[in-house]
């Protein structure tokens, strides 16, 4: 991991605080990122992790704290940041086919009233061949798998051209051959000096992929390169009383050790 | 000479009746994709209430001010389900259910009691109810149209605004677009295309022009333009079904008639559309078990392999 020559991190979460009624989720969380890299956050279910993305994306409302990106109130660096929400959360009955689904990634540069034209077209065909789905294109999005899907809306993130991607539990329910297929693309991501953010639940794959990571349990438990970071000690107090996930925990990340 | 009068009479209000039924199912289109199909429901029976009082102020009963009356009360309907929505615990569908009965109730009870209280002239605006072609000239079908074609245009403006907020509002709202104003927008214009429907259709039943028609094109077609389209011309046939069928009855309200024209589009649409529909789910289910079983007989399968991610779909394959 080289150093970042900027002061200013890439995103920075100060003091962020989120409550659903006044039950508190996501709790004074504290996290700077300062060199592009696939982070993982990493914790329990309901743990505030995707609560935790919607906040910096201003999805859901602060109690408190505050996001910013490249310095920055999202507000003024939207089109530099992309997203991919958790699949469930969409009709995948709705009448749009793969290529008018991906294209939704050229909006927002587009602004108001202007459609998608030869430009917009091409690169959502480039980013369709990226996750190997260039032959889908016409296919109505239902009768795709789950893995399919999830491809089809990084396809879309990809077309957003960002230089912030945040994913929201893109592996849930989703094939290993897809799974793989989506870390290499995430990769290629970062090897383009651009940061990843993947909201994560499974601890192996989490070891083998990600080089930083933040341990949430709706607080902060800890965070740095993913080796040091995935320690017995660490996992024991996000994974606070659930025995048996830590124990086939503390052995895959036993056996895996870190990747590069 | 009179004969011709009224034919002409006739075929001028079928076109504006068309023309919003058209314009209602473009409209309504977009409503049941973003699942907001009740939302028509309360505008419209919020709309008596608007009707009434518009002519309670002003004395007038020409069509353009009850309408505008109308559309005011629809206006404040709806508001008043976006506060109750907010300020209040009560759930989406008990919201809408409340605004629905007690803005009808109201109507009601206005427009019966108008005459009981003196005034004889406000005779008429019951038609408002179940909907009355036969009342309407020249002139008011213009109206009608004018307002379906900016209905129309103002879609296909937004179409693809309108689009990315139905498919997916998060991701809409994270990339920027003003997710809230879409969705009012979207609902003004669902209330103008009600409103512009209460003349032919009625206020108890003007939802299910804005509501039958998209439900029934979605059965053939998998994408929103054609789907939009196709939903425009189910709704034009049935407007001009019920204004055909009612013109030849005095006294038949054309409300119903159309709404039965609609219902008969759609179960037919049900039953017969090719993929989507009831038939042809059944016969591809049987053959996805018959292709199945015989594979099976055909190659003795592990019985511990791995299924594969989804059934081969009968489509050929390269």
């Amino acid at each position: 991991m080289t150093p970042s020559v900027a002061h200013v991190p890439i995103v920075e979460f100060h003091d962020v605080t989120v409550a659903y009624g006044r039950r508190p989720v996501v709790w004074n969380v504290d996290l700077a990122i300062d060199a592009p890299c696939l982070f993982g956050i990493i914790g329990p279910n309901g743990a505030g992790k995707s609560t935790l993305l919607k906040a910096a994306l201003g999805l859901v409302p602060m109690v408190g704290g505050s996001v910013r990106f490249f310095g920055a109130p999202l507000d003024r660096v939207r089109s530099r940041v992309g997203y991919v929400p958790q699949r469930e959360t969409v009709d995948w009955d709705f009448p749009v086919n793969v290529m008018d689904v991906v294209l939704m990634g050229t909006y927002g540069r587009l602004g108001w009233f202007r459609r998608p034209g030869g430009h917009e077209r091409r690169l959502a065909a480039e980013s369709l061949d990226r996750v190997g789905l260039a032959d889908m294109a016409d296919r109505q999005i239902g009768k795709l798998s789950g893995g399919q899907q999830q491809r089809v809306f990084l396809a879309r993130a990809l077309a957003q051209q960002a230089d912030i991607y945040l994913l929201d539990e893109p592996m849930a329910g989703v094939d290993v051959r897809s799974q793989e297929s989506i870390f290499r693309v995430l990769a290629e991501l970062k090897r383009e000096g651009r940061l990843v953010i993947v909201v994560h639940h499974d601890l192996r794959t989490a070891a083998q992929w990600f080089d930083r990571v933040a341990l949430v349990d709706r607080r902060l438990v800890a965070t740095g390169p993913t080796a040091a970071t995935l320690t017995p000690e660490n996992l024991n107090r996000t994974y606070a009383g659930q025995i048996e996930v830590l124990d086939e925990l503390a052995r895959a990340v036993a056996a895996r050790g870190r990747t590069p | 000479m009179i004969l011709v009068g009224i034919a002409y009479n006739t075929l001028v209000v079928a076109a504006g009746v068309a023309a919003v039924g058209f314009a209602a199912g473009v409209v309504g289109a977009l409503c049941v994709l973003r699942k907001r199909a009740l939302v028509g429901d309360a505008a419209a029976h919020a709309t008596l209430v608007g009707v009434a009082c518009s002519f309670l102020i002003t004395g007038r009963r020409d069509l353009a001010t009850l309408l505008a009356g109308a559309l005011v009360a629809a206006f404040v309907g709806l508001g008043t389900l976006v506060l109750m929505r907010r300020f209040t615990r009560t759930r989406d569908d008990a919201a809408t259910a409340i605004v629905i009965g007690v803005s009808f109730g109201l109507g009601i009870a206005l427009v019966s009691g108008l005459p009981a209280w003196g005034y004889a002239e406000s005779a008429g605006l019951e038609q408002f109810l179940l909907g009355h072609t036969a009342g309407l000239t020249a002139s008011d079908a213009a109206l009608l149209a004018g307002v379906a074609v900016l209905a129309v245009a103002a879609v296909a403006a937004g179409l693809k605004e309108a689009t990315l907020v139905a498919f997916d509002a998060a991701f809409a709202a994270a990339s920027g677009w003003p997710v809230a104003v879409i969705d009012y927008l979207l609902v003004a214009l669902v209330a103008v295309m009600v409103v512009a429907g209460l003349p032919a259709v009625g206020a108890v039943l003007v939802t299910a022009l804005v509501v039958i028609p998209p439900v029934t094109a979605r059965y053939w077609t998998e994408r929103v333009g054609s789907m939009l389209v196709l939903s425009g011309c189910l709704g034009l046939a049935a407007a001009v079904v019920g204004v055909a069928v009612s013109a030849g009855r005095p006294g038949l309200a054309t409300g119903p008639l159309v709404v039965l024209a609609a219902a008969a589009f759609f179960t037919v649409s049900f039953l017969f559309a090719p993929r989507r529909g009831w038939i042809a789910q059944r016969l591809a289910a049987a053959r996805m078990s018959r292709e199945w079983l015989q594979d099976r007989a055909e190659h003795a399968r592990d019985p511990g392999g791995m299924p594969p991610a989804m059934f081969p779909d009968g489509e050929p394959h390269p």
